[in-house]
C-alpha cells in the first residue's frame, strides 16, 4: 500500500493552505473529500440545483444531525431530516468556500486577548489565545495575495495594524446605493467602512476577475474569480504533481496504534467500498462539527471516548456566529428606479465603529455589521411574499404583490455579526442511536448561547437600523437570534497550553497524538466578530509552515 | 453570508406516515393514484390564474414541472406524502371542487383554509412549487418561454444549467 507523506481528510479553507504549502514544498499529499469535483465549467446559476435541493450536501437520508434545543427549561433533541435543516455546508472540492460571499474581515487585536481585555462573563468558558495578532498578520497579508482579496483600507479607531499598505486587487465595482449609505453615514458621524472581498477585480494567473453576475453567495464562480479554497489553492497545488485528491469519501475513523494515527478509513459514498489510506502526518479539516465527529466516532484502547479526547476536550465549547439580519425595503422615492435596479454591482459596505462598545460606563467586545442586497434568487424572493399578516395569499392579489416587488422595490439587508461566546451547553457529541448510512454515528450538536451575545446584538443592530432610517428605508424589520447560522461554524477542538483543558497545541497540533493536526476553524477557543473564513486560511497557512518546520527537523 | 435555518413551511406531525396515495404523472393506470396531482393541478390553476400580465399556472407549465421534479432523489419525501394526502383532505371536504366554476374553486379553497392550519400548510407547499415552476430555469421543465422571468422582469445570472441538478 502506498504511504504519503501527509494526508489531509477535507478539502475546504482549513484544508487547503495545507495543501498547498505542502505539495509546493515538495511533500506527497492525498486529500479525501466527501463530494465530487466542481470547477469553474461546471458551476451555473442554478437556484433549484444549488439553494433548493441537497445536491452539493449530502442528502439528509443518508446523513444528518441531531440538533439539541431548549425548550421550556429542557433540552429537547430533534434530527435535522425531520424539519429538513441541513448543518452540511459545501461538501465539494474546495468545501463551502466555494459558497461564500467573501465578504472578508481579520479579526482584530482584542480577539486574542478577549478574556485579559474584558474579563470574564460568568457562565461563558472565555480564554485568551495562545498566539496573538501578529503571530497570524503574515499570513492575512498571504491570503490577500494568494486567495486573492480586493478592496481599499478604510482607516477607523479599531483597524487591525497591516503589514502592506493596500489590497493587492482594488476594490469591485459599487453599486449607486453606496452612496446613499456614504452620505447617511456621514451625516451620523459613523464611518461607512468598504468591506474588503474574496473576489478578484482583476484576473490573477488562470482566473478570471469577477464578471458581476449577480449569483454570487451560495453558487459556485464560473470566472474562478471568488476565492474559494479550489480555485486558489487546489488547482495550482494539483500542478505540482504532489498533490492526489479523491473525492466521494466520506471518512469514518481515523486508526491508532501508540498514540499516532495510522490510518484513515474511508467509504467511498458511490460504490459503497471502504479503504484505508497511510500517511506519516493526518491533518482533519472538515468543518467544525464534522470534524469533532470524526475524532468522537475514532475511539481506541488508548483513546476510548475519542481520538486526542481523553480531556474530554473534543467537541466542547463549539462556537457559531452570534447577532442576525435585518431588512429594509427601497423604492423610488430614495433614488431614482434606474440607478436602485442596477444589477450585479456590489454594495461593500459594513460599520466598524461599534467593534468595542462602551455602555453605562461599561467597556465590552462589540462586532461589526455587513450591508448586502437580498439575493438575487427569485425562487426565495417570491416565496417570502406568500404570508402577510399570518394569511396566506393567492391569486390576484399575490400576482400583484409579486410584480411590485420584483419591479419596483429592492431589499437591503444587513447582517450582524458579534462574538457567540463558548459555553458547557453548545457543544458536539455523538449518540449511537443516531447514525448515517453507513453505520456511523452521527453529530450531535447542542446549540445553546450566552445571553449576553443578544444583548451585544441587539446594541448593534439598532446602530445598523440608525443608518438605514436615515437612507429613508421603508419597513425596517431586525431579528437578534439565539438561532445559530449553519454555516458559520468554529470551536470545539480548541488550542491552548494545557493539555487538560485544550485538545490542540499552539501549532494546532494534537496533545495528545503526534501526528494529527485540525487546521479547520475548530482550533478557536473564542470567535471574534468576523466571519471566520480569512482567519481559517491564515491559519492552515501557519500550520503548514510549522508541519513543514517540524518536518526538516 | 448568514445561512439561517428556515423551514419553508411548517408540516412536522402533519404528515401521515405511510399514506397509500403515491403522487404519480397523469396516465398511471389506478384511477386512486391519478386523483391527488389532478387535484394539485386544478389547484395550481386557483392559486396562479392567469392575470392582465401574469402568465397562468398552466402556461407556465407548473404541473409539468412539478411531474419532472417529483421524481427526483432529491425532491422531499415527506412533501411528496404531505401533497398526496393534502389532496384527499380536499376532496374529502370538498366532493365537487374539479367541475366547479372557476370562481366557486377559489371560494371551497379558501374555506378548506380556514381554521385548518394542515390545509393551509397544504395550499402554501403547493404555492411554493408553482413558484419554483414559475422562477426556475426552464431547463426544469417549468418557466415556459421564461414566461415567468419575462413577467417579472427578472434577467437570470449565466452560465445558465446545461444539466439538471448539477449533475457532473
Amino acid at each position: 500500500m502506498k504511504k504519503y507523506d501527509v494526508c489531509i481528510v477535507g478539502s475546504g479553507a482549513g484544508a487547503s493552505g495545507v495543501a498547498y504549502t505542502l505539495a509546493l514544498g515538495g511533500k506527497k499529499v492525498i486529500m479525501l473529500e466527501r463530494g465530487g469535483f466542481y470547477k469553474e465549467e461546471d458551476f451555473s446559476k442554478d437556484e433549484i440545483a444549488y439553494c433548493k435541493r441537497d445536491i452539493v450536501t449530502p442528502s439528509l437520508r443518508e446523513s444528518y444531525h441531531t440538533i439539541e434545543y431548549l425548550s421550556a427549561n429542557r433540552w429537547v433533541k430533534k434530527t435535522t431530516y425531520s424539519d429538513e435543516s441541513s448543518f452540511f455546508n459545501g461538501n465539494i472540492v474546495g468545501g463551502s468556500s466555494n459558497f461564500m460571499s467573501g465578504y472578508f474581515h481579520r479579526l482584530k487585536p482584542v480577539d486574542f486577548k478577549l478574556k485579559s481585555t474584558y474579563g470574564a462573563i460568568k457562565g461563558a468558558n472565555i480564554v485568551d489565545w495562545v498566539i496573538d495578532y501578529d503571530e497570524l498578520e503574515p499570513y492575512y497579508e498571504k491570503v490577500e495575495r494568494l486567495v486573492g482579496v480586493s478592496g481599499k483600507v478604510t482607516p477607523y479607531k479599531y483597524h487591525e495594524p497591516r503589514s502592506t499598505k493596500e489590497f493587492p486587487y482594488p476594490p469591485l465595482h459599487e453599486h449607486p446605493i453606496t452612496k446613499l449609505i456614504d452620505k447617511s453615514c456621514k451625516k451620523l458621524n459613523i464611518i461607512a467602512y468598504k468591506t474588503p472581498r474574496a473576489i478578484l477585480s482583476k484576473s490573477k494567473d488562470k482566473r478570471n476577475s469577477c464578471y458581476y453576475s449577480n449569483y454570487c453567495g451560495s453558487y459556485g464562480c464560473s470566472s474562478g474569480a471568488k476565492g474559494s479554497a479550489r480555485a486558489s489553492l487546489l488547482q495550482p497545488a494539483l500542478k505540482t504533481g504532489n498533490l492526489t485528491i479523491i473525492t466521494h469519501a466520506f471518512v469514518k475513523k481515523l486508526d491508532e496504534k501508540d498514540a499516532k494515527v495510522t490510518g484513515a478509513i474511508y467509504v467511498d459514498t458511490q460504490t459503497k467500498k471502504e479503504h484505508r489510506i497511510q500517511a506519516d502526518l493526518f491533518v482533519v479539516a472538515g468543518q467544525a462539527v464534522e470534524t469533532c465527529r470524526l475524532l468522537l466516532n475514532s475511539k481506541s484502547k488508548n483513546f476510548p471516548n475519542g481520538l486526542a479526547n481523553n480531556s474530554n476536550q473534543v467537541g466542547k465549547n463549539l462556537l457559531f456566529s452570534a447577532g442576525g439580519v435585518g431588512t429594509g425595503q427601497f423604492d423610488a422615492s430614495t433614488m431614482s428606479l434606474k440607478e436602485l435596479m442596477v444589477e450585479g454591482l456590489f454594495v461593500n459596505r459594513s460599520l466598524c465603529d461599534w467593534y468595542e462598545i462602551e455602555d453605562k460606563n461599561i467597556k465590552m467586545k462589540g462586532g461589526i455589521i455587513d450591508f448586502l442586497f437580498e439575493h438575487n434568487n427569485p425562487i426565495s424572493k417570491a416565496s417570502k411574499q406568500k404570508w402577510e399578516d399570518g394569511k396566506l395569499l393567492w391569486g390576484e392579489e399575490f400576482q400583484t404583490k409579486l410584480l411590485k416587488k420584483f419591479t419596483t422595490t429592492k431589499q437591503l439587508n444587513f447582517e450582524v455579526f458579534n462574538d457567540w461566546l463558548p459555553t458547557d451547553n453548545c457543544f458536539v457529541s455523538v449518540d449511537e442511536k443516531y447514525r448515517d448510512i453507513y453505520g456511523v454515528p452521527v453529530a450531535n450538536i447542542r446549540i445553546g448561547s450566552h445571553p449576553h451575545d443578544i444583548k451585544v446584538g441587539k446594541i448593534l443592530a439598532k446602530k445598523a437600523k440608525s443608518v438605514m432610517q436615515e437612507m429613508g428605508a421603508k419597513d425596517i424589520q431586525t431579528s437578534i437570534s439565539s438561532y445559530p447560522p449553519a454555516n458559520l461554524q468554529a470551536g470545539g477542538c480548541r488550542f491552548g497550553d494545557d493539555p487538560k483543558n485544550s485538545v490542540l497545541d499552539k501549532n494546532c497540533q494534537a496533545h495528545e497524538v503526534a501526528n494529527l493536526f485540525i487546521t479547520d476553524g475548530s482550533f478557536m477557543p473564542t470567535g471574534g466578530s468576523v466571519t471566520y473564513t480569512w482567519t481559517i486560511y491564515a491559519n492552515s497557512f501557519r500550520v503548514a509552515d510549522a508541519i513543514l518546520k517540524q518536518k526538516k527537523s | 453570508m448568514k445561512k439561517i435555518i428556515t423551514r419553508r413551511i411548517f408540516i412536522g406531525s402533519t404528515v401521515l406516515a405511510g399514506t397509500a396515495l403515491a403522487l404519480l404523472p397523469q396516465g398511471a393506470k389506478t384511477s386512486i393514484r391519478v386523483e391527488p396531482f389532478k387535484v394539485i393541478e386544478v389547484v395550481q390553476k386557483v392559486l396562479f390564474p392567469k392575470g392582465l400580465k401574469a402568465p397562468s399556472a398552466s402556461e407556465f407549465g407548473a404541473t409539468s414541472y412539478l411531474a419532472t421534479v417529483s421524481t427526483h432523489s432529491s425532491f422531499w419525501r415527506d412533501d411528496l406524502k404531505f401533497l398526496s394526502h393534502g389532496a384527499t383532505l380536499l376532496i374529502k371536504k370538498e366532493r365537487d371542487f374539479l367541475t366547479m366554476t372557476p370562481n366557486s374553486k377559489d371560494k371551497a379553497l379558501r374555506n378548506f383554509v380556514s381554521n385548518n392550519s394542515k390545509g393551509e400548510n397544504w395550499v402554501a407547499l403547493i404555492l411554493f412549487y408553482t413558484l419554483e415552476a414559475l422562477l426556475s430555469d426552464p431547463i426544469y421543465g417549468g418557466n415556459k418561454n421564461e414566461l415567468g422571468w419575462k413577467w417579472l422582469n427578472h434577467h437570470t445570472g449565466q452560465p445558465q444549467p446545461k444539466v439538471k441538478f448539477a449533475q457532473l
